[in-house]
């Protein structure tokens, strides 16, 4: 079993080792796409990160309703808000927290003063200050909260909040779509180039199939080879990527334009090396199976 | 034991390569299957080797319906089943001792029985002292022998030979058959010999299977009157 395992990987390498310019031009087209795709992950995670840290400081207020409810109520209130699926916190604001919150929002002393002048007619209504767990389920909480007999109306700092979180969710998405474009062209390339080394050891295939090798063995040091090229192609990425972003975060000291934390190099960086060499192994494997499955299935 | 019943084969290009066959052929017989070219010989190998399935008809090998067989199941049905052709097909890489073991390491033969294998057969074929030697340095007949060996390394009950002297002088012809008649009594492989060539036929009669346009047209014990 071992010395079979051992036969295979020594086949693998011999074929890179034969076809060394595709090897290499394959490898490195795997290291540019994941290079990219590199890029793309400390983009997104950090975005991520930035972008979770925006959401759980969305808030909402829900405005107390005295015409229809009795303050004796409004312990069932925040029960019931509480409730709703995507509330991550409720607190109580009284109206003239609300007012001193406003009146203390101004730095301006002249400004406060005359603000002073109006507590006695208070504009503040009662309210809850409602954060949510996830920015896509604002609107959702929104509803249903106003749904809640005894609450007024529902705040949520209006079009803008929503435009932000859309905006978030398209970049997220868009780097997802781009990550899987350029991995789908990497195993393309693998294709090729086993598609090729196949073609060269048509013979020997031929061989081993009317000897009586199962499909398996006759896979396995294609299998080898591609993913030997997707290791490889995963490499400089890592080195390139992960040297970069460590010399980046240390020169920015941690922060993009002075308000973005990023995230610190380790262990975020072993995570990218291991995703890296994960999906040049994937990359590789998967373009030369389809490679040797593809020229397996025509011929019986 | 061979036995094909009713069997019709047509290309996908819509070649009819061969027509309502019927024959059966024993364990441990030797049979030639003579035709002019195109008539169908190779495709017969190929429905027994399970590389062609036929469009019609069944192809019974040790009670194994070939051509029923799952796509998975095909390479170890083939181990029973040794083919040698007119052009050799070594590996030009390998030397001859590595070429036979190639056989036997495919299908993962331990490695004592492999090499104790590899010399019998080396020296059954006659060329055991040729064994660290690569192909292109062998005369045509010591490919073929090579070949040969390869073939029946795995201990096949049938062994398949298309055109084996196709590119061998009278003489190396002769010799390679003697080498497929000891192979038969030696190692009681049914032997199945595909060839052009009457003068073998002549010199070493057999039961022969004629073929014309996809039909057989004589099938005759001891080579009859050819
Ligand atoms: N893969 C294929 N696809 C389409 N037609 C084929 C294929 N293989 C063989 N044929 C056709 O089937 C017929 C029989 O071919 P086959 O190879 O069995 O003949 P043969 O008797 O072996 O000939 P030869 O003596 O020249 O080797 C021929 O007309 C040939 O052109
Ligand atoms: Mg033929």
């Amino acid at each position: 079993m071992f010395r079979r395992l051992g036969r295979h990987i020594k086949e693998g390498f011999l074929g890179v080792g034969r076809h060394f310019g595709m090897a290499l031009s394959s490898s490195t087209a795997v290291a540019i796409t994941l290079t990219l795709i590199g890029v793309f992950m400390v983009l997104t995670y950090n975005l991520v990160l930035t972008t979770n840290t925006i959401e759980s400081s969305i808030s909402l207020s829900a405005l107390i309703d005295y015409d229809s409810e009795d303050q004796v109520n409004l312990q069932r209130i925040e029960g019931k808000i509480k409730e709703v699926n995507g509330v991550s916190s409720v607190t109580y604001h009284s109206k003239e927290d609300e007012f001193d919150f406003y009146v203390n929002s101004n730095t301006d002393p002249e400004l406060q003063e005359f603000y002073e002048a109006y507590r006695d007619e208070n504009p503040f209504r009662d309210a809850y200050i409602i954060t949510i767990s996830d920015g896509t389920m604002l609107q959702e909480v929104t509803r249903q909260v106003e749904a809640i007999p005894g609450v007024y109306q529902v705040y949520d700092g209006g079009a803008n909040t929503y435009k932000l979180v859309d905006v978030l969710e398209n970049i997220r998405l868009f780097g997802g779509i781009l990550v899987v474009a350029l991995a789908a062209l990497a195993i393309y390339l693998v294709y090729n180039t086993i598609h090729i080394t196949i073609d060269n050891r048509k013979d020997e295939i031929w061989i081993m199939r009317n000897v009586g090798a199962k499909n398996g063995y006759v896979r396995a040091p294609f299998l080898v080879e591609g993913i030997i090229i997707g290791l490889f192609g995963s490499i400089v990425p890592i080195l390139i990527i992960g040297g970069l972003y460590y010399y980046l975060y240390n020169a920015l000291q941690g922060t993009l334009f002075g308000t973005f934390a990023l995230a610190a190099p380790f262990p975020f960086l072993y995570y990218l090396a291991a995703v890296l060499a994960g999906t040049g192994i994937l990359v590789g494997f998967i373009g030369s199976y389809i490679s040797v499955c593809k020229y397996l299935r025509i011929r019986r | 034991m061979i036995k094909i019943e009713n069997v019709s084969k047509t290309y996908k290009n819509g070649t009819h390569a061969l027509s309502n066959i019927s024959l059966e052929i024993k364990d441990g017989e030797f049979v030639y299957i003579i035709g002019p070219t195109g008539s169908g010989k190779s495709t017969l190998i190929k429905l027994l080797n399970g590389e062609e399935v036929p469009n019609s008809g069944t192809v019974l090998v040790n009670d194994i319906n070939v051509g029923k067989l799952r796509h998975s199941k095909v390479p170890v049905y083939r181990r029973n089943i040794g083919v040698v052709f007119q052009d050799y097909r070594l590996l030009p890489r390998k030397t001859v001792f590595e070429n036979v073991a190639y056989a036997m390491e495919v299908v993962d033969a331990p490695r004592d029985t492999l090499r104790k294998r590899v010399r019998e057969v080396l020296k059954l074929v006659d060329v055991a002292d040729k064994s660290n030697v690569f192909p292109a340095e062998l005369s045509g007949g010591q490919q073929q022998r090579v070949a040969i060996a390869r073939a029946i390394a795995n201990k096949p009950s049938i062994l398949i030979a298309d055109e084996p002297t196709g590119n061998l002088d009278p003489k190396k012809s002769d010799e390679i058959i003697r080498l497929l008649e000891k192979i038969n009594q030696e190692e009681k492989t049914t032997i199945l010999i595909v060839t052009h060539d009457i003068e073998i036929v002549r010199h070493h009669p057999k039961r022969t299977i004629a073929i014309d346009s996809g039909h057989i047209t004589a099938d005759l014990a001891g080579g009859g009157s050819i």
